[in-house]
């Protein structure tokens, strides 16, 4: 614990830990110093001066040593000549500020009319008019009038595009250097950059393509004028008329929190539009950030071409044909089911199929995930608190691409100092930060992390972690590969000290009584809803709670499917054949051929969807459900908290919610499920899974002080994330010990001219849920790659971007060649749902396409 | 030709003097700059991969100082101070003046290719304004308490001298 110390601002006592900046002393009790450069998310610059106070520090006698008091006994203070900056200024002993003279409002005042001087009087017409630093400090701090004359004002060009999302409008830029440090500090793409000196001074990204980083728009939130404004608000709408709706992103198993702001529009009819996605302050999730999928790409798909409506016959008339294909074949029923899904849904779902003696299964290539229930995290666990003496394993995982987020709270725990490593089979942008990286040929995932204890540092920093947290994707990987990498990665836990970690697991009776798991309900208090883990009685879980086993999945409730038990099938394909399959949140015609034609030869398509896929389709009985942004409902995230997103827009005519549906299904089957509303399911759910004991509405809307404060009224130090006032989410118990598989996984061999082809994933795809995000539509085009090595691009007569044939089963593929040098010579990289279905690896062969 | 195989043995001096790869950044510019007169955007590419450093991180280095050229110009780049206290002695006057009388406007060059003005930030030389820094090559000489008539002196001077040499 750092050294506390006292000062005082404006005549009132602080105590804050040694460190501590002047500005941020103020803020926690309540006194706003205006800044414009400074954040509290990084290291002070100094570099606009808005903050200007003065500081006094008690005097001392060079001679003695001692302090120099007043007549009256108080310590004489010593000022500088000049103001200071608050930003730069830690405190110090004794030390005391004065926000509020006539020296430091002068100071504070010449400062933003020295800005103002040059900054356009368009707020009528500006984006960030309404919540702008700029506008605000002036009103609060600035004199009535300009001194300066209008038509020598400083004339620059208005709407640069830096790249395809974000757009600069010179004039207004302050010079505060947030977005260029924003980009170099926190993202670790220092994509933009000061050209010129003086007034001249312009932002600049130099790069192809444009401002290219996956963070971008947050420099949209925490630019302090309207200089940064993405593209899909600009000029959209103004901030006062828009409403807030508190959701969690639904792309990643990040679950960051994030806010949609809507209006209602003539447009629209007078209804509800989303105008844009905001991030939402949750310190342990997504801390104030998200990334440019989640903004550009979070909502779209919900408002799609694509999205399925009302079916002509109506909601009612669809409800009774599914429930007459299920009375009809009750046990001979085949669920499968997302984790796009909410956890009400999939206990609902669960319930179904059990009344009917159905089979449910998970539709996912990641497996492993009876693993991360009883080795993930646990309460308290938190990515921003790993540093050092903490070891973090990310195994064939290309965070980046998979799940930026944790991509950038990876990076910042290895430049506090954990333990960074990351084992691979190709370069990803998480190497730059690793502490050590591991490169393995594809096939080797398994025996490469098997060998990890034995190597000298890595296997030392794995045994002597104080915390160890693993993450493993499915870079390259199916589902009898990612199953056998989880366990070898479960297995590490087995070697650290860290790892009597599972202690006692929960019971799996559904009857198990509330009081044995939490203590008693009386004891339970409300300051810290979301920490269980000090609650449990101590042999209980010794474990510490930032170690555990995370899975990068692709879809936002994976994780909450397996906390209930919903498990992948080892051959799909095989087990539909001749059943009723009720297929929901997912589009197996649609990512692989050989499952569209499993689902021809089914008895009976049921399809559940948002949106019309190959599988609703070729589906006999369709339901229109609602999308996440029309409903409530939680989503169980890769950490294992659970967290609510609330309704921003009306239910669409002639579609329910997931859970609704299914409870209808249901009753008409003669099975009485809660389908009323989410909260009552949830009240049954947490009775009848042991994991999600003690989770209720209530307690996952518990909001909580987190610093720094974000999103109050103080727009300029912050930024605009919005404040998070409905909840944090709470983190599931664990589970028992999944059984020890002995998985061996057979690796596959090229013969002469095959490849070995291997799935990755990209950031951008033309996945249901992100293409029809039109803004993204170049990033997307960008991403549709086959990646070689570059000998073998020479090889077959090509170059970079050449269009490369691959055949995989007969079928042919067409993809632009593309360049890695970090993989062998013998293995082609296939994007995900770019088109070519690809859910494991593969032979294939590879040619020059045919010129059209 | 890129710099790293127009000037492979520079390079590898260059880099020697450095631990950190990131700090050869400025001479390396200045190699790039010796090529062809200014930086173009394909070498500072090149300078980025070289350093493994952003292009943009290259560019601002070449953006902030005046010494560092992303266009070509004349033989002699004239650039006249414009900043605070400059033009609080009367640099803007100068400037334009001397632009009227050399028939250019700024960032311009002379018709026959010999100087190009142009008007820049900061060259601490506040007390001795109007000034100007003349640059060729590598070749740089401050110009202090200058009037218009003492440059077009100078200029000509400049004309005369480089018609020799080219003679």
């Amino acid at each position: 614990m750092a050294k506390l110390i006292n000062l005082t601002i404006n005549g009132t006592p602080v105590t804050v830990p040694a460190g501590t900046l002047v500005v941020d002393a103020a803020k926690k009790i309540g006194i706003d110093i205006p800044v414009f450069c400074y954040h509290p998310k990084m290291e002070p610059v100094g570099m606009c001066r808005q903050c200007l106070v003065e500081i006094g520090r008690p005097m001392v006698d060079r001679a003695t040593g001692q302090p120099v008091l007043n007549e009256d006994g108080s310590p004489k203070l010593q000022f500088m000549p000049k103001l200071e900056t608050a930003c730069t200024n830690p405190v110090s002993e004794g030390m005391a500020v004065f926000t509020e003279t006539a020296k430091a409002k002068s100071g504070q005042k010449e400062i933003l009319e020295l800005l103002l001087t040059s900054h356009p009087l368009d707020c009528p017409v500006c984006d960030k008019g309404g919540e702008c630093p700029l506008q605000n400090l002036t009103m609060e701090h600035a004199a009535d009038e300009s001194r300066f004359i209008f038509d020598e004002k400083h004339r620059a060009e208005k709407h640069v595009p830096l790249g395809d999302l974000i757009f600069l409008d010179r004039e207004r830029c302050i010079q505060c250097a947030r977005c260029i440090r924003f980009q170099d500090i926190i993202a670790g793409e220092p994509v933009l950059g000061f050209y010129q000196r003086g007034r001249n001074t312009d932002i600049v990204t130099y790069g192809e393509p444009g401002f290219d980083s996956i963070f971008s728009g947050n420099t949209s939130d925490i630019c302090p004028v309207g200089a940064l404004t993405t593209a899909d608000f600009r000029f959209g709408a103004r901030p006062w008329e828009l409403k807030q709706a508190a959701s969690v992103c639904s792309q990643c198993p990040v679950g960051c929190n994030v806010t949609f702001n809507v209006r209602r529009e003539a447009k629209a009819g007078g209804g509800y539009v989303i105008k844009r996605v905001m991030p939402r302050q949750n310190e342990q999730v997504n801390e104030i950030w998200m990334c440019d999928k989640g903004r550009f790409a979070g909502y779209q798909y919900t408002e799609a071409e694509s999205r399925l409506m009302a079916t002509p016959a109506g909601l009612d008339a669809a409800v009774g044909q599914a429930v007459a294909k299920l009375v009809e074949s009750q046990s001979e029923t085949v669920f499968l089911a997302s984790g796009r899904l909410a956890n009400e849904d999939l206990f609902t779902l669960k319930q179904l199929a059990a009344a009917l003696h159905a089979k449910t299964y998970l539709y996912t290539q990641h497996g492993g995930g009876e693993f991360t229930t009883a080795y993930g995290l646990t309460s308290g666990a938190d990515l921003g608190a790993l540093g050092k003496g903490d070891t973090v394993l990310v195994a064939a995982s290309d965070l980046y691409n998979e799940a930026p987020l944790w991509h950038l709270r990876l990076k910042a725990a290895a430049q506090r100092g954990a333990t960074l490593i990351v084992a691979a089979a190709r370069a990803t942008k998480l190497d730059e930060f690793a502490s050590f990286v591991v490169r393995y040929a594809y096939g080797d995932e398994v025996a490469t992390i098997q060998a990890l204890p034995a190597k000298d540092k890595i296997g030392e920093a794995i045994k002597n972690a104080n915390n160890l947290m693993i993450f493993y994707g499915s870079d390259g990987l199916g589902l009898a590969g990612t199953t056998a990498l989880a366990q070898s990665c479960a297995e590490l836990f087995s070697i650290s000290p860290v790892s009597q970690l599972t202690g006692s697991p929960v019971s799996q009776s559904a009857s198990f009584p509330v009081e044995q798991l939490t203590g008693k309900p009386e004891d339970r208090t409300t300051e810290q809803p979301e920490d269980r883990t000090t609650e449990q009685p101590e042999n209980r879980t010794t474990r510490k709670s930032n170690t555990g086993l995370i899975g990068v999945w692709s879809t936002p409730n994976q994780q909450g499917a397996l906390e209930m038990g919903f498990r992948p099938a080892e051959n799909l394909a095989a087990e539909l054949a001749g059943k009723t399959v009720y297929v929901i949140a997912a589009d197996p015609a649609g990512d692989d051929p050989a499952l569209a034609e499993a689902l021809k030869a089914a008895k009976t398509v049921i399809a559940q969807d948002i949106l019309t896929t190959k599988t609703v389709k070729l589906a006999d009985v369709v339901l229109p459900a609602a999308a996440f942004t029309e409903r409530e409902g939680t989503y169980t995230n890769g950490e294992r908290r659970v967290q609510r997103f609330y309704p921003a827009v009306p239910t669409r005519p002639g579609t329910k919610a997931d859970f609704a549906l299914l409870a209808e299904v249901a009753k008409g089957c003669g099975i009485a499920l809660e389908g009323r509303s989410p909260l009552l399911v949830m009240n049954r759910l947490s009775t009848a899974e042991p994991a999600f004991s003690g989770v209720s509405y209530e307690t996952l809307s518990q909001p909580a002080e987190q610093w720094p404060l974000i999103g109050r009224s103080d727009l300029y130090y912050g930024g605009t994330s919005y404040e998070n006032k409905l909840g944090l989410g709470v983190t599931l118990a664990l589970q028992p010990k999944a059984d020890r598989q002995s998985s061996t996984v057979s690796g596959l061999r090229p013969k002469e001219n095959e490849f070995l082809a291997v799935p990755v994933t990209k950031l951008y795809d033309l996945g249901a849920t992100v293409a029809p995000a039109k803004l993204l539509s170049a990033h997307i085009e960008r991403s549709a790659v086959a990646a070689l090595h570059p000998v073998t691009v020479e090889k077959l007569g090509l170059g970079a971007g050449d269009q490369l044939s691959v055949e995989i089963n007969g079928a042919q593929f067409t993809f632009r060649a593309a360049l890695d040098a970090s993989i062998s010579t013998g293995v082609v990289l296939i994007p995900r749902s770019m088109g070519l279905a690809i859910s494991a690896p593969a032979l294939v062969k590879l040619h020059a396409a045919e010129k059209a | 030709m890129s710099i790293a195989e127009k000037y492979t043995d520079e390079i590898q001096a260059i880099f020697a003097k450095y631990p950190v790869k990131r700090s050869a950044v400025m001479p390396l510019l200045y190699l790039a700059q010796r090529a062809e007169g200014y930086i173009t955007k394909g070498a500072m590419a090149e300078i980025a991969d070289l350093l493994e450093l952003d292009v943009t991180e290259v560019a601002a280095i070449v953006g902030f100082y005046s010494m560092y050229h992303d266009e070509a110009a004349g033989k002699y780049r004239m650039q006249v101070c414009t900043d605070l206290s400059c033009a609080l002695r009367g640099a803007d006057a100068f400037l334009e003046n001397l632009c009227q009388n050399l028939g250019v406007k700024v960032g311009e060059t002379t018709p026959d290719g010999l100087v190009t003005v142009e008007a820049v930030m900061c060259l601490a030389g506040c007390d001795k304004a109007p000034m100007f820094q003349l640059q060729q090559g590598d070749q740089v000489s401050y110009h202090e308490n200058m009037t218009v008539d003492k440059t077009m002196e100078l200029v000509e001077a400049l004309r005369k001298s480089s018609k020799q040499v080219d003679e």
